[in-house]
């Protein structure tokens, strides 16, 4: 393992009742790489970074962060690993009783413990970087579904992580709504930040992964260099799959 | 039709009445907060990691639950009494108004846990991962992001709870408690005519009652505009 590695995951499989979602995975994620996860849906793909965060404990193998493998049993150096992980959900998942400031602050406060002040410049800073300072006083419920999804990518950064993971950033949001989502992400990946996505908009993976993963029935079935992968799909189910998708 | 009708319905009848809807109010009020502090302690004992507290919390709550509440008006005003006298070795002398407030808090507590708890299983699952993700404790989870969501989901049950415990406020007057029912009791006793002290108690409750939930449905309006 060198030494750039940050995440790497070993031979995990996960079961959910009778299905197999993750079947003998194994990937290596480097510091500042952008590896895309790609597949169609059932594919496994939201468990295998669900499972790098640790919203999923895999039955089996092993998962390591900057060199240390995950060990539940030891709580507070699990607890920091995770903390070096942003997540950034679907759904968004932005708590609804409070202001977007507020979003921003919580877990600095009470988790990093920081002082307001500070907590608050740092989110401010976040804010503004995603073009929604003006809605610090705001509910969520007053945002659109794409400032929603800034404003959590926002929270993310506030705690300084090491890493990003996003799971299907833009797959709820209206269409009109998804390029100022893929915006900030993708400014995010120029300054270097590593990240995981799971997405299915091929011509975001194609600008902006380094690498791309493509997964089916819980395998990894293809693994190459973005720009690779979308001109010449290795396995017959990649280009399958690229076949559908491109032209939809 | 109303055999002493003008002798009830005095200036000075209609005012006890009202001291008696005044105090079915403040008993109901008063147990929906007793009841809501030993809701909140159940909430607390079920989201401990110890087995024996959800054992504590599911007996209280399925006890209260289970069993009339008259029954429970009645053993804690005859029974326990009994027990208490037994142990400190004098007789004891208690007042119908306490043992009714502690009675209604008791079993409004059991009700208002299971309203609790019913909101905090409403709260969407994505908000406990992303207190996940961000790194935060099981203890500020709950504090700062699941309850406050589960309490404005349980509102609309709440108000319902303090409708039905001014209702069942009616039912100390079995022990002797001058709330609104009992005091129109108390007239009708005095002056040989039932009928009209109770049928304006029935006006009084509706009042209360009436006011609580249109009140109530306005609240529920404004919440859901805002979630």
């Amino acid at each position: 393992m060198s030494n750039t590695t940050m995440i790497k995951v070993e031979h995990i499989s996960k079961q959910f009742g009778s299905l197999k979602a993750l079947d003998d995975v194994s990937l290596e994620v480097s510091k500042g790489e952008i590896v895309c996860l790609l597949g169609p849906s059932g594919s496994g793909k939201s468990t295998l970074i669900r499972a790098i965060n640790g919203l999923e404990t895999p039955e089996s193998g092993k998962i390591y962060f900057e060199g240390e493998e995950y060990d539940k049993n030891n709580a507070a150096k699990y607890h920091q690993q995770r903390l070096k992980m942003g997540f950034v959900f679907q759904h968004f998942n932005l708590f609804p009783n409070m202001t977007v400031l507020e979003n921003l602050t919580l877990a600095q406060i009470r988790v990093k413990k920081v002082d307001e002040k500070q907590a608050k410049d740092t989110a401010m800073r976040y804010l503004t970087r995603v073009g929604l300072s003006d809605k610090r006083d705001e509910y969520p419920n007053k945002l659109s579904g794409g400032q929603k999804q800034r404003v959590a990518i926002a929270r993310s950064l506030c705690m300084n992580p090491d890493i990003m993971l996003f799971d299907e950033p833009t797959s709820a949001l209206d269409p009109e709504m998804v390029e100022e989502v893929l915006e900030v992400m993708q400014s995010l990946g120029k300054e270097g930040m590593t990240m995981i996505i799971v997405t299915h908009e091929m011509g975001f993976a194609r600008t902006v992964a380094d690498r791309v993963v493509f997964l089916e029935d819980g395998h990894i079935v293809e693994e190459n260099e973005a720009e690779a992968f979308f001109s010449h799909p290795q396995s017959e189910r990649a280009q399958l799959f690229l076949s559908k998708v491109m032209h939809q | 039709m109303f055999p002493a009708f003008s002798k009830v319905v005095t200036l000075d009848n209609l005012f006890i009445l009202l001291k008696g809807a005044l105090l079915s109010l403040g008993l109901a009020a008063g147990s929906l907060l007793i009841g809501l502090a030993i809701a909140i302690l159940i909430a607390l004992l079920r989201f401990s990691t110890k087995k024996i507290c959800h054992i504590i919390a599911n007996i209280y709550v399925e006890f209260f639950r289970g069993t009339p509440m008259l029954v429970q008006i009645m053993y804690l005003f005859t029974v326990v009494p009994i027990v208490i006298s037994m142990i400190v070795g004098h007789r004891v002398r208690i007042n119908p108004v306490i043992v009714g407030l502690i009675a209604l808090s008791l079993n409004s507590g059991a009700y208002q846990a299971e309203y609790i708890r019913g909101g905090i299983n409403g709260v969407d699952k994505g908000q406990k991962e992303a207190c996940e993700t961000l790194g935060l404790s099981r203890t500020d989870m709950m504090r700062f992001v699941i309850l406050p969501q589960a309490f404005r989901l349980a509102i609309p049950s709440m108000v319902g709870e303090f409708v039905t415990l001014i209702k069942d406020s009616s039912l100390l007057m079995t022990i002797g408690a001058l709330e609104l029912f009992g005091q129109a009791n108390k007239i009708g006793n005095i002056y040989y005519d039932y009928m009209t002290p109770e049928t304006i108690s029935i006006f009084y409750y509706l009042i209360m009652t009436l006011t609580i939930s249109y009140f109530a449905r306005k609240l529920e309006k404004r919440l859901a505009r805002s979630v």
